[in-house]
């Protein structure tokens, strides 16, 4: 053992003392460039801008491999101890984006400067995820010459990370994220990227129909004078209408008649299926301590029928809430350039894919609720998505490996550097 | 059974099942005769069967699986905690180990009794996914085993005085790392392709997501710094103490910060 306090600082083998000044540098450095630049949000080049980047990385970082291995700065850098700092200054910048709200509006001028709002896309962020791909990709060398069956959860878990790190990285600057709004019976080809810039795809969708599908609403109890609903022990009480009797509080409710879609007609609702109509019910309510009885409807309104509520005394009323969707999905007639046409039907987790985009479900209009011709979608396009995964699936191999193997005896002792 | 609220019948099981872990854990401390130990076993198995009836039966009444609420995910860890309490103790007779992960159960128990859920049963159509399923129940597990293991950091940092008698529950703290490490891999990385279905994107540093990668990231240096220095046993468990303070604000601390609001993951009440 080599005592630890006399040894020199940057003497060979490296320990935390050499690992913790890299990476506090690297972080230090790359604020003070983040500020020098006067806080401006990093984006990468995009193809092919990237992908040679990437490859010029990987053979840099193989041929110094195969140079210098022996050399003790590589060995140093593909050890535990110098890991160890740069895994927690990572973890440090992440934890900065646990507490900072990211991707909103900077608030003071030390969070603009310093990116501290956006720190994915500064300086500090990039050059630590270099140095960390630096020695994954290190470590992954050394344990891959000579290669070793033994190594194999080694390999998985640390070249998985390099993948995932490498791909999410360079990749993030060629996918395509745009907003499509779909109108009934209309045809689009165009999207609105996160920039509000229009882009154009090699496609046109027109929607044939958009379909939602709702949860039966809710019912609660609200105060008259502030028209807020009432707590009991810190929480809201909200029942479902799926039953024909139930409790609310110290209510007792029977629901006479319920109507899915209906629209008022004099004193009461009836059902009709017209654009407009809402959710009403006739409900008998007791109140279980002063055992009064009050009759009448609630209905949950849409955006062309009010709402409707039910006095129960001169403090409560019983309201009926806007139903919350079960599921709504859109059907799709997708036609590309040369002229082939697909129909489909799209919804939440379910996407479509096609001319190597993805078009997702992503809402519709609020306001007019189940009643909406309007159909949000969401393409996608991501062409370093199968390294990503690749990198992914290896390192679920790891975790594999890691459940089934478990701790390597005698701790590292057999293989640290 | 059609207008019963199932949380009404909470109390009845969870009374049998802290019932059962109560003499359980009694019967452990107290004997040493192999028969009441067996007794004590099968009581643990009891009360974690009684539990399972209530999860299985709630989520029959309620048409979805309980997992989206924290009161369901307590129900799950509750189980989960007492499982291996007693699978740990069927395999290593670690007595204190059944003990404590069945006081820890009881406690999550005593936490839902006295904030009773409300009755929900809607799920947003994001949730409706197969990858729901796994994707929770593999999170829960990997927390239930570093939740036991950060026992076994507690117990070494506090009650254990000498860096010799360590070595053998040091072992069983590395047991449960790895594996409850592995599921954590596992639930993020669930979670990243179940994200890319349904929202467009494998990773968006929601908050939920970036805490769970900071736990992630303080297990992992566990990991590291168990492999380098397999001797430093006292310093390897206060890095482990320490990870799972992260992965309680992980769990339960994200719904309060202020960089979390509006995010998918926060649990409703």
């Amino acid at each position: 053992m080599i005592n630890e306090s006399k040894r020199k600082t940057w003497a060979h083998p490296w320990s935390y003392r050499e690992g913790t000044i890299i990476t506090a540098t690297i972080l230090v450095l790359g604020f003070i460039i983040q500020a020098a630049g006067n806080g401006v949000i990093l984006r990468f080049a995009g193809f092919p801008w990237n992908l040679l980047a990437g490859f010029l990385f990987v053979a840099l970082l193989i041929i110094a491999f195969v140079l210098w291995q022996k050399h003790p700065v590589v060995k140093g850098l593909g050890g535990v101890k110098v890991a160890l700092p740069a895994i927690l200054g990572f973890t440090l910048l992440v934890l900065l984006m646990g507490f900072v709200k990211q991707d909103v509006e900077p608030q003071s001028t030390i969070a603009r400067l310093f990116g501290l709002a956006h720190l994915v896309h500064t300086w500090p962020f990039i050059l630590i995820n270099v140095y960390l791909l630096v020695l994954l990709g290190i470590v992954t060398l050394k344990r891959f010459t000579p290669f070793n069956l033994k190594n194999a959860g080694f390999f998985l878990n640390h070249f998985g990370l390099f993948l995932v790190l490498f791909s999410t990285a360079l990749g993030s600057s060629d996918m395509q994220r745009l907003s499509m709004n779909c109108y009934e019976k209309q045809t689009e080809s165009r999207g609105i990227d996160a920039s509000g810039k229009m882009v154009e795809v090699p496609f046109t969708i027109e929607l044939i129909k958009f379909n939602i599908d709702e949860f039966r609403p809710k019912v609660t109890v609200i105060d008259n004078q502030s028209g807020q609903i009432i707590e009991e022990k810190g929480k809201s009480p909200l029942e479902m209408l799926d039953r024909n009797a139930f409790d609310l509080i110290n209510y007792h409710i029977e629901v006479e008649q319920f109507l899915e879609t209906s629209v008022k007609a004099g004193d009461g609702y009836v059902a009709t299926n017209e654009p407009g109509s809402a959710t009403s019910a006739k409900v008998k309510v007791t109140d279980t301590k002063s055992k009064s009885e009050v009759t009448g409807w609630i209905c949950s309104g849409s955006f062309a029928l009010q709402p409707e509520q039910l006095k129960l005394s001169g403090h409560y009323s019983l309201v009926m809430l806007p139903a919350e969707p079960r599921k709504f999905s859109s059907e799709l007639n997708i036609r590309a350039k040369g002229g082939k046409s697909t129909t489909t039907t799209i919804e939440v987790n379910r996407p479509f894919k096609t001319d190597g985009w993805t078009i997702y479900q992503l809402g519709y209009d609020k306001v007019m609720g189940r009643w909406s011709k309007l159909s949000v979608l969401e393409l996608v396009r991501d062409p370093w998505l199968p390294v990503v995964y690749f990198g992914i699936f290896l390192m679920m191999g790891g975790a594999a490996f890691l459940f089934i193997t478990g701790k390597p005896k005698n701790g590292g002792s057999e293989h640290v550097a | 059974m059609e207008d019963l609220n199932m949380w009404l019948e909470f109390p009845v099981f969870a009374s049998i099942a802290i019932a059962c872990w109560l003499a359980a854990s009694g019967l452990f401390f107290t004997s040493g005769k192999k028969l009441m130990n067996d007794l004590a076993a099968a009581l643990s198995l009891a009360g974690i069967l009684v539990l399972l009836i209530f999860v299985v039966n709630l989520w029959m009444h309620i048409h979805r699986p309980p997992m989206r609420t924290l009161g369901e995910t307590r129900l799950w860890y509750a189980i989960f905690l007492s499982g291996i309490g007693l699978v740990s103790y069927l395999r290593w007779k670690y007595k204190w180990l059944v003990s404590y992960s069945l006081g820890l159960a009881i406690l999550f128990l005593i936490i839902n009794l006295q904030h009773p859920e409300t009755y929900d049963k809607t799920l947003m159509p994001a949730l409706q996914s197969p990858w729901f399923i796994p994707h929770v129940i593999v999170y829960i597990f990997a927390y239930a085993m570093l939740g036991a293991s950060s026992v076994v950091a507690l117990r070494n940092l506090f009650f254990v005085p000498t860096e010799k008698t360590v070595k053998g529950p040091i072992q069983m703290a590395d047991n449960l790392v790895y594996i409850g490490f592995s599921f954590l891999t596992f639930g993020l990385l669930f979670g990243a392709l179940w994200a890319k279905e349904a929202w467009g994107h494998y990773w968006t540093w929601d908050p939920k997501e970036t805490w769970a990668f900071i736990t992630w990231m303080f297990y992992l240096i566990y990991i590291h710094y168990r492999y380098r220095h397999p001797m430093e046993h006292k310093k390897a468990m206060g890095v482990l103490a320490i990870a799972f303070l992260v992965l309680l604000i992980c769990w339960f601390g994200v719904n309060y910060l202020p960089s979390a609001q509006n995010s998918v993951h926060v649990y409703s009440e």
